[in-house]
């Protein structure tokens, strides 16, 4: 009997400590807590709460203050001083001082530590020619005046400076970071705290009492747990293991929308799929009337709901919807109805030059996976019926697919799509200027670029965005790819949870979250 | 004895050796390499990840190179997962691998026997071919099918265990276990009624019957030892399968053991992940043949190792 009685005492007392943490999804295995080797987004996730820039992010995914009191642009906007506030300290208690932050973009930028995300710092001055290794590092445009003044210098004006200094390559490093710090260790300045890590198990993050917040973190602890299969992530929400999901299995939307449709939450994301146009190679080069036709008898109203039938958003143009005053833009032919579409595809496909007596052979290269099959047999079936192409899909492996990709030499058709470090178009649109090495289509347009150099040097915010739009236009006017949804993030919160926003970023922080006791 | 032994394990160095190289260089065939991801880096950083992990030298270097560190029991640091060296991750997943597998192992090797026995002894009745059928649709279901199944009845509907996760808790072992366990107790069950009924029929168990001693101590003391013989063969491949083989059973269950770095690490072109976890794999299978090959001659009289 008393054994009894202490087992429901021990009952008790679990499912008490139990709404004491949070345990979310991660999806995969984060690649590196390294503020400067961290790629995925699992990883950036992580960072984002048991560490902080001079600023953050709010609930709704909009920058505000992180350990800066005031932050003021001079000289157009190329000088910048951050004003720290005064009380900050590292989870170890050594007070975090501006000097940090020089420690921490020299380490972003020095060549030994081949950070993948260093680019996002070009703009600072001289950073790229330390990169390059041309340069010493002394000569970053980042300056301690004082114990909490710090001074950066920018090449040019950067519209998006305030996402990136959010960002977690440009966080601050306690002390001269070695490359060889183990930065699982910490110390941390995020409103968590790394306790413990178990690779594809969990992450389990503590509440920093050093924190300059810390009062307003409801929760102690939060738990981080890996599980790239979205069917196994499911299960556990639904045995309540979790109170957050990093996805939902694409193929149970439905039901989810129909058993859990307070839990499920679909949001448009920072992010465009699309089928990229190779063209430097014949038949899609120096053919804008084929590729148009091909653009033109893609249903993506069809496609998004009754193909992938997952949330996702029929896509016209390259970037998204939802990124500040940017006027999205559409190519001709966008508002009509896919009948008159199909029709002016059809005259275009005869113009270009194909017909019944002279198919078009077509490859279209994926790199597998459920949805990419599902699209591609649907936007294959819609070629053949509408223009009578013939379309052969070529499934690869990520890493031979990736690289294929990126040589260009044997690719046709191929997937695409992007999602936007932050929410401005150039993030998008650079994609096509020449000379990125991410213009997967060799897309090559005196007047894109043009458009694009003259935006870079534009000061006035709206004139910038008018160039932007004129940029963009031109781009889907020359067709070198075919937009085909916009990404939606989608998870299932527990009813239980509070403070959860959906956010374009998709970026939830920890420390806003709040579970209720059952 | 001895000399056998040692001689096996003297055998073991060159296999491994030949299992290190033919790997190294079949991984560096792939297409792709572990930088290669959605976003391209700029031609200056990635030449410094490679001056970095010395993936910039010349293959044969590269490959004398890892002889080298392997013979101080290093592997590397991991590509993929940059926090961590290979030694790490392999001593944070393997004793979970090992407690599964092993656990598994005990479960199918008792069941199995068990169920081996009880239907040997009751040849042909309505009891063996039951049990047979079962057995027959425990190999026959993949585990991909059962392990969802009973995630969806007991943990999702009834709630009694966790439906995946790993903590060192019985509870979490539970699911995994009976999944991985259920082919390989079938395949054990039909090997030792098998090998069960042939012995039964032997003339030494006539002898015992006819010296009038009962039906169990005949089967215990007698016709048990040289039935578990095909077993015994059976379970080091099967240890090994059971330890190494349960990649799907974690990525369901979401346990963190070494399985699942064998397929991430191929996937990401991790070139030291995967050696690290082929080389481990390959040195653990050398040792179970090798310890069964020990157990066998223990049980078998007429085998004697020169």
């Amino acid at each position: 009997m008393r054994f009894c009685l202490f087992s429901l005492f021990l009952l008790f007392n679990l499912t008490a400590l139990a709404a004491e943490k949070l345990v979310r999804g991660l999806g995969p295995e984060p690649d590196s807590l390294d503020i400067h080797l961290a790629q995925g987004v699992a990883a950036l996730n992580v960072l984002r709460d048991i560490r902080e820039g001079i600023m953050t992010l709010s609930e709704a995914g909009e920058p505000v203050y992180g350990v800066a009191e005031s932050v003021s642009l001079q000289a157009e906007g190329r000088l910048v001083v951050v004003h720290l506030q005064h009380n900050l300290s590292w989870s170890d208690g050594t007070p975090l001082r501006a000097v940090d932050f020089v420690h921490g973009w020299q380490r972003a930028v020095t060549p030994v530590t081949a950070a993948a995300n260093a680019v996002l710092l070009d703009a600072v001055e001289n950073a790229k020619a330390i990169r390059q290794g041309t340069q010493p590092l002394e000569s970053l445009g980042i300056h301690a005046l004082d114990e909490y003044t710090l001074e950066i210098r920018l090449n040019r004006k950067v519209p998006w400076l305030s996402w990136l200094l959010a960002h977690p390559v440009s966080f601050p490093l306690a002390g001269a970071g070695g490359t060889s710090r183990d930065h699982r260790a910490g110390p941390f300045n995020g409103a968590y705290t790394l306790k413990s890590w178990t690779p594809n198990d969990r992450l389990v993050l503590q509440r920093n009492p050093y924190f300059h917040s810390s009062d307003s973190v409801s929760m102690k602890r939060v738990e981080y747990v890996p599980i790239p299969s979205p069917n196994t992530e499911l299960n556990r929400f639904r045995a309540g293991e979790l109170q957050l999901t990093e996805t939902i299995p694409p193929a149970r939307y439905d039901w989810l929308q129909e058993n859990y449709p307070n839990e499920l939450k679909v949001h448009p994301y920072l992010g465009t799929f699309f089928l990229g146009l190779n063209l430097r190679r014949q038949p899609l080069s120096d053919n804008n009337s084929l590729r148009r036709a091909l653009l033109l008898a893609v249903d993506r109203d069809k496609l998004t709901a009754l193909v992938l039938a997952s949330g996702e958003k029929p896509a016209y143009s390259l970037v998204p919807p939802g990124i500040g005053a940017y006027q999205q833009q559409y190519p001709g032919g966008a508002g009509d109805k896919q009948s008159l579409r199909e029709q002016t595809a059809r005259d275009l496909y005869r113009l270009a030059g194909f017909g019944e007596g002279n198919q078009l052979h077509l490859e279209l290269r994926i790199n597998s996976s459920s949805t990419h099959r599902r699209m591609a047999l649907a936007v294959a079936a819609m070629w053949k019926q509408t223009l009578g192409v013939v379309t052969r899909i070529v499934h690869e492996e990520w890493k031979v697919f990736v690289n294929n990709r990126n040589q260009a030499v044997i690719t046709e058709v191929f997937r695409g799509g992007w999602i936007g470090d932050f929410p401005d178009p150039v993030t998008f649109l650079s994609l096509f200027s020449s000379n990125n090495v991410q213009n997967w289509s060799g897309y090559h347009s005196l007047r894109f670029d043009n458009l694009m150099a003259l935006a870079e040097a534009e000061t006035d915010p709206g004139q910038r965005l008018q160039l932007l739009q004129n940029a963009e236009k031109q781009l889907l006017d020359d067709v070198p790819m075919i937009p085909l949804y916009y990404y939606v993030s989608r998870h299932l919160v527990d009813q239980r949870v509070n403070g959860y926003t959906a956010n374009t970023l998709d970026i939830h922080l920890s420390r806003y979250l709040d579970l209720e006791e059952r | 004895m001895l000399n056998y032994s040692l001689r096996r394990l003297a055998w073991a160095f060159p296999t491994l050796l030949l299992l290190i190289t033919v790997a190294f260089f079949m991984i560096r065939v792939a297409p792709g390499g572990p930088f290669d991801s959605e976003k391209n880096l700029p031609a200056e950083i990635e030449q410094n990840l490679n001056a970095k992990y010395h993936l910039d030298e010349p293959l044969v270097q590269q490959y004398f190179r890892y002889l080298g560190q392997i013979l101080r029991f290093d592997f590397g640091p991991s590509f993929q997962y940059r926090d961590w060296t290979v030694n790490q991750l392999i001593a944070k997943g393997f004793p979970v691998s090992l407690s599964i597998g092993a656990l598994a192992m005990l479960l199918s090797f008792t069941l199995g026997t068990g169920i081996g026995t009880i239907a040997a002894l009751r040849q042909n009745s309505i009891l063996d071919h039951g049990l047979m059928g079962f057995a027959m649709l425990g190999i026959s279901i993949p585990n991909f099918v059962i392990a969802p199944l009973l995630i969806l009845v007991i943990s999702v509907y009834m709630g009694w265990l966790p439906s995946g996760g790993w903590e060192w808790h019985w509870r979490n072992m539970v699911l995994p276990v009976i999944t991985l366990a259920m082919p390989v107790t079938a395949y054990i069950a039909r090997l030792m009624r098998g090998s069960m009924i042939e012995v039964l029929h032997s003339d030494f168990i006539r002898t015992a019957r006819a010296k009038g001693l009962s039906e169990i101590t005949v089967i215990r003391r007698h016709a048990m030892k040289p039935a578990l013989l095909p077993v015994i063969s059976f379970m080091g491949p099967a240890l090994a399968g059971l330890i190494t083989g349960s990649v799907v059973i974690e990525k369901i269950f979401a346990i963190p053991g070494i399985g699942s770095f064998f397929v991430q690490g191929a996937m990401n072109r991790d070139y030291t992940l995967v050696m690290g976890v082929v080389i481990f794999y390959g040195a653990l299978i050398i040792l179970f043949n090798f310890l069964v090959d020990l157990i066998y001659a223990w049980l078998n009289p007429r085998i004697h190792y020169k």
